[in-house]
């Protein structure tokens, strides 16, 4: 290709109508009979014939561009109705597989002790209020929280009355079974021990004290412990678990 | 649809790409895009692949109506005719020395071979054409919109003259003075 940016704006149009095909006759057999003898013309009209198309195939390609555009954006939402049908149902196997993995793991995982802890562990129902002095409010107070399952509550405020009354029987005994309740397992030993080792004779919740100790230790995995406070605790439900442990 | 129908449909989409008829060549472009696409996807091609091969080998059907190189046959529809150019294009893109090293092609068709003579002289043609394209795409607005309008929707000059508030001398001038602007821009594209 040859530089045809000098050529006339006669000449050129010459070239143009030869090219569109708009040429007259006449004029058209003159233009022919000169491209025949000069070459160099003749490469020159061809250049011009090269750039027409040009104009022409990215004119076309431009409105292409815009039919192309249309295609993908038909397709967006399909591929977005596609993704997010896959989204959903891969959430709903994603649910599925933790619910069957907790499931399996809490399953396999608890120990037949475990399972009778848990089918036979119900916190004890509390007290009503019967009392008029200040600290006997305040302890009163604290069932008022453990009645409404506020287990942190109840254990905040029994535990001020407990450091000024470390051997109260009662207090130690309530306190076991909110940390009980709380799933506070650890805590609740020591203070149902301490509750058993220093309780008065008549002390009403001894026999509960035995039961609850006796299931605390059944859900600590310590069977003889388990069955010896459940033994002491002398009541049909503490016979039934017994008869539900391993010999 | 019969034959005659089917003939009839041809000459109706004939005229459509002699005249640019937006709506129907839209509407043909659009039909016959996805069947190219699975086959350029289906060998090694990608979906940027398909969109270039697709609109070159639209471009090369439009041309051929246009210079009235494609005579509608009962047994031949502009669709196959377009498919089979889409076909032989990725073809040789997939032949060319960088894709014959590392992909093979899995096409149960084979495909005439061409003159390689007569395939130097296209090829070198082609470059010349994809330059000029590559120079008019990238000149300023008001010429590219007043040559789009005289050489791609063939509007005459009075008529563009009209639209455009001037005298027809006026548009004449420009026109002249846009396409010198064109040849500079061309030549002033690197060889590559």
């Amino acid at each position: 290709m040859k530089d045809n940016s000098n050529i006339s704006q006669e000449i050129f149009e010459a070239i143009e109508r030869y090219i569109n095909g708009t040429m007259e006759p006449s004029e058209l057999k003159d233009f022919k009979d000169y491209l025949k003898i000069d070459a160099e013309f003749k490469s020159q009209v061809k250049d011009y014939r090269i750039i027409i198309q040009g104009v022409k195939n990215q004119s076309l390609k431009e409105e292409l561009n815009t039919f192309h555009d249309e295609i993908i954006k038909s397709e967006i939402p399909k591929a977005a109705l596609k993704k997010a049908r896959y989204l959903f149902i891969s959430k709903i196997a994603a649910m599925a597989a933790i619910i069957v993995a907790i499931g399996s793991i809490w399953f396999f995982s608890s120990s037949p002790n475990q399972k009778i802890y848990a089918n036979y562990f119900k916190p004890y129902p509390g007290l009503t209020a019967t009392m008029s002095d200040t600290e006997n409010l305040d302890f009163y107070d604290a069932m008022v929280y453990y009645k409404q399952k506020k287990y942190d509550l109840a254990i905040e405020k029994w535990q001020v009355l407990s450091n000024k009354k470390p051997d109260n029987d009662t207090l130690n005994y309530f306190l076991g079974i909110a940390y009980m309740a709380n799933k506070n397992v650890d805590k609740a030993i020591p203070l149902l021990q301490k509750t058993i080792e220093t309780s008065h004779s008549g002390f009403s919740f001894i026999y509960d004290a035995y039961y609850y100790l006796g299931l605390a230790y059944l859900k600590e995995g310590d069977i003889n412990l388990a069955k010896k406070y459940l033994t002491l605790s002398n009541t049909n439900i503490s016979k039934e678990i017994i008869l539900e442990l391993p010999n | 649809m019969g034959q005659a129908n089917k003939l009839e449909h041809q000459i109706k989409m004939i005229d459509a790409f002699k005249g640019n008829d937006t709506i129907a060549l839209k509407e043909f472009y659009i039909s016959n895009y996805k069947k190219i696409e699975v086959l350029i996807l289906k060998n090694s091609g990608n979906l940027s692949d398909a969109k270039h091969i697709y609109q070159e080998a639209f471009i090369t059907v439009w041309n051929n109506i246009r210079n009235d190189a494609f005579t509608p046959a009962n047994n031949s529809t502009l669709s196959d005719y377009l498919y089979t150019i889409a076909k032989n294009k990725w073809m040789d893109t997939v032949r060319s020395n960088q894709y014959k090293k590392t992909k093979v092609l899995k096409s149960e068709h084979t495909l005439s071979i061409k003159n390689e003579g007569d395939k130097t002289v296209i090829e070198l043609e082609d470059k010349k054409i994809s330059k000029a394209m590559e120079a008019f795409k990238n000149l300023g607005q008001p010429c590219k919109q007043l040559l789009t309008t005289f050489y791609f929707d063939k509007k005459l000059l009075q008529d563009i003259a009209t639209e455009l508030i001037l005298d027809e001398t006026s548009v004449r001038n420009k026109k002249f003075h846009c396409m010198k602007k064109l040849v500079d821009n061309v030549f002033s594209i690197k060889k590559p």
